[in-house]
């Protein structure tokens, strides 16, 4: 892709995001939707595969139609209380309007068929920018409206998300795919606990990009796409895809991991109101998701030999490592302790 | 607290940095040292706890486990020598620091006072374990093995963590010598029964009562010799831990929520000892043995009477012991004859004649013969049981004859008989494996002369 | 003189765990003094040291 347009790109979607980020108006906030959109977008189809091209016209579409609603959404609640203010979101129509979607921009479900689809289209440094980026302003919006919305509506839908996402991430081989799930149940761990705690939502969000940029860079300095890559790139960056099993490990939530971190938090604010079946379903669905973690893990490191394996053996590769990954992973498995410390900041 | 969990982590550079040829002497030594300063815990005090401070505290419960915990981690990195011998070093960097990995959260899991810090090291101990089960054992059952004991506990253990958050939300701390003094919250309604429910299933799970111990066998036989140990003699005694601090805490709900628990606990201590009876696999054979013993254990934490848990307390540390003596004896003929299949590996005895020794010591421990403290833990449970309810006497009864039965055909077929001709030339017996088992009966042959000190509260 | 150094460069890590111990230590003994300056403060429960005694929890 030519520099330029890279930059371009790039600074727009910084601009679009801090624009949505900053917004206390619903036209800002949905203009900086719309540049992000479109930043995107060039993005997704540089590789010009014919797939790629495929995933920039679904995601286009979906979030145009996203837009429109949201758009749609604030229009009918200037219409009823005369101002646009986003904290001010008080007409129930819009409220339902706002959260389907904003629920189409996150992929939670059962607005979440695009998500994997993109992402399967995409090379995996675009996947990470959708799956983290991309997801921060509605996440922002949601976390300014959270005071107005459903709260039964959200967590039904926080927990068809942890569902489908658990349960559909189970027969995939693509890594990009397996990761759009995981992404999906994990957006619904952060809608349930949207209205009752926005801030720990906020920080659930911000460890769960922390963690899967981990994974997300670690296949990507090996080109891992798919399971039976992974199954033979251990000869390439052994100490790599040690880390790796811990950083999946860590975003299926196992303690002493960091994952472990925001589960217990949700799980805890739950029961505080009174939630305590939630609790109890959200947690034993993300065993769901631990599942194909594990079986990545086991791809990753575990089923090194002793066992002979009958496959060509690859080379190590000189690259360089990204430091980047190296910070990523290595906080994505021991933040755990540092708990107190960062519940008393957020 | 510290003094023992600091170093212990040092352990990990010293494992990293460590001159190739010295890698297991200096390990080994520092973890025997360590072992040896965690002695002190087993001295009496005054007071209920030693050593308090805001979030961990030994008791008179915790202490005879924690310095099993302690002195179990030398056996384990003397036990592995043999079969890490044709790994190159940095494999073997890694198997001991994942081994010395568990130790820290094993201990804090023993020693925590803060419920939830309970909690997370005993879930933290999990990834360790799994890494040592799927990637150092040697089928690909391993896998399926790995699978069946991650999900078995988690599944039990996610209702753990909701209500252990929904009682701190009702009481308002979590702290276990706070909670003892408090009324107990847990009622006679639905919520209260599925939350003792929730509370006591994952170290039924762990522990493992009969029904709930399907990951057992499973993970026995695949794991490398470390992680058997660490299996049969730490993580077990987490379950039986964890029920010994949840029943102090459930009040009067233990009376009804425990008839189901006592008929699987002791119909199970039954049905896996005459399973043991027809096992055709030696490791299998030592894994349900401790599906058995642990029965006892369970059945004994349930009735909450003093007898019975100070009965629990030596059951639990000397079948730590025993047990792990056992899978190290079936390691030395795995080693030595690739097989655990009992029909293959029969009549050792002429040609490992000082293991024999070993196997004879084991089993007549493993069997509770007097004067064990084998025998003085099931005496105890068995009495406390028979105080309990006059019939159970009939069901521990026939447990401890399937237990000699097992035990006696275990020895009988490892040692007795005509060795099989094919047999030929097996490697002696070596000084490491002579040492391994010394370090295993010690203590337990110490223990006679002073059983108070593993006998909990009493 | 060169035996002594190469000694040293191989046998340099004994002095992790002594050391993890020391620091062990070090760290209890804060948390017992932490401790029992917080429990001086309450007037029902400080107490003075007898002569000949150590500390007032053991």
């Amino acid at each position: 892709m030519n520099p330029h347009a890279k930059l371009i790109c790039t600074l727009s979607l910084i601009t679009g995001s801090t624009i949505t980020i900053s917004s206390n108006h619903w036209v800002m906030a949905w203009t900086g939707l719309e540049i992000n959109t479109l930043a995107i977008i060039p993005l997704i189809s540089k590789s010009h595969h014919p797939r790629a091209v495929e995933a920039s016209i679904k995601y286009f579409l979906v979030q145009a139609a996203a837009s429109a609603l949201l758009l749609f959404s604030s229009m009918s609640n200037a219409w009823t209380t005369g101002q646009w203010d986003i904290t001010q979101l008080t007409n129930p129509t819009s409220c339902l309007l706002l959260t389907a979607a904003i629920a189409i921009k996150l992929g939670l479900a059962p607005f979440h068929f695009w998500f994997p689809e993109v992402l399967q289209g995409t090379s995996l440094t675009t996947a990470l920018l959708l799956s983290t980026v991309m997801k921060f302003p509605p996440m922002t919006i949601l976390f300014m409206t959270s005071s107005s919305l459903n709260p039964t509506m959200l967590t039904t839908l926080a927990l068809i998300s942890a569902t489908l996402g658990g349960w559909m991430g189970l027969n995939q081989t693509q890594t990009r795919k397996i990761l759009a799930f995981s992404s999906i149940s994990h957006m619904g761990w952060m809608a349930v606990i949207i209205i009752y705690d926005p801030k720990l939502s906020i920080l659930t969000f911000y460890l769960y990009v922390l963690m899967t940029a981990a994974v997300f860079l670690s296949l990507n300095t090996t080109k891992t796409l798919k399971l039976s890559t992974m199954m033979t790139s251990w000869t390439k960056t052994p100490v790599l895809n040690a880390t790796l099993m811990l950083a999946l490990l860590s975003l299926a939530g196992l303690p002493p991991l960091t994952g472990f971190m925001p589960k217990w938090l949700i799980l805890q604010e739950l029961t505080k109101q009174e939630m305590t079946v939630t609790a109890v379903i959200i947690s034993m669905l993300s065993l769901l998701g631990l599942f194909f973690y594990l079986r990545l893990a086991y791809y990753a490191t575990i089923t090194l030999p002793p066992n002979s394996a009958n496959h060509m053996k690859q080379w190590h590769i000189n690259k360089h490592t990204n430091p980047m990954t190296a910070i990523l992973t290595s906080l994505s498995t021991t933040l755990l302790p540092l708990s107190p410390m960062m519940l008393t900041s957020i | 607290m510290l003094k023992i969990i600091i170093p212990t982590i040092m352990l990990l550079p010293t494992a990293l940095l460590s001159p190739k040829n010295l890698i297991w002497t200096n390990t080994t030594t520092h973890s025997l040292l360590i072992a040896a300063i965690s002695l002190q815990w087993l001295h009496p005090t005054y007071f209920p706890h030693k050593n308090l401070s805001q979030w961990a505290g030994v008791d008179q419960i915790s202490a005879p486990l924690l310095v099993l915990s302690c002195w179990l981690l030398p056996l384990m990195l003397m036990a592995s020598q043999n079969h890490l011998q044709q790994e190159p070093m940095v494999r073997k960097r890694i198997f001991i620091t994942t081994l010395i990995t568990i130790q820290p959260f094993i201990i804090l899991a023993f020693s925590a006072t803060e419920v939830i810090l309970f909690y997370i090291s005993f879930e933290a101990t999990l990834i360790p374990t799994l890494i040592l089960i799927t990637r150092w054992g040697n089928q690909p059952e391993r896998l399926s093995a790995g699978i069946y004991l991650l999900f078995y506990t988690l599944i039990s253990s996610l209702p753990l963590l909701v209500t252990l958050l929904h009682l701190h939300t009702q009481t308002g701390t979590l702290h276990l010598p706070t909670l003892e003094l408090m009324h107990p919250s847990l009622t006679l309604s639905w919520t209260g029964t599925l939350s003792g429910l929730a509370l006591l299933m994952t170290f039924m799970v762990k522990a493992p009562l009969y029904g709930l111990h399907l990951w057992l066998p499973k993970a026995h036989v695949e794991a490398p010799i470390a992680g058997s140990m660490l299996l049969a003699a730490l993580l077990l005694k987490l379950g039986g831990y964890g029920i010994m601090r949840v029943t102090m805490l459930m009040g009067p709900l233990t009376s009804y929520l425990c008839f189901p628990f006592m008929t699987l606990a002791l119909w199970g201590a039954l049905m896996t000892s005459s399973i043991c009876l027809r096992q055709t696999d030696l490791k299998s054979l030592i894994a349900y043995s401790s599906v058995s013993h642990m029965g006892l254990v369970i059945a004994a934490s349930m009735i909450q009477t003093d007898w019975s848990f100070s009965g629990a307390m030596i059951l639990m540390i000397s079948h730590g012991l025993t047990s792990s003596m056992l899978f190290c004896l079936a390691n030395t003929n795995y080693e030595r004859t690739h097989s655990r299949i009992l029909l293959l590996t029969r009549g050792l005895q002429p040609l490992l004649p000082l293991m024999s020794t070993w196997w004879l010591l084991a089993n007549l421990t493993n069997m509770a013969l007097p004067p064990t403290t084998n025998l003085m833990a099931e005496l105890t449970i068995m009495t406390a049981l028979f105080n309990w309810s006059m019939p159970t006497i009939i069901l521990t009864g026939l447990a401890t004859l399937l237990t000699a039965s097992y035990t006696l055909f275990m020895l009988l077929m490892t040692q007795r008989g005509t060795s099989p001709s094919y047999i030929t030339s097996i490697p002696n017996s070596n000084t490491r494996e002579h040492l391994l088992m010394t370090l295993h009966i010690l203590p337990m042959l110490l223990l006679m002369l002073k059983p108070e000190l593993i006998s909990g509260t009493i | 003189m060169v035996n002594f150094i190469q000694a040293v460069r191989d046998h340099w890590v004994h002095i992790l765990v002594p050391l993890g111990f020391v620091i062990g230590c070090y760290l209890d003994r804060m948390n017992d003094e932490k401790l029992s300056a917080f429990r001086n403060k309450s007037l029902l429960y400080r107490r003075e040291l007898k002569p000949g005694e150590e500390t007032t929890w053991k």
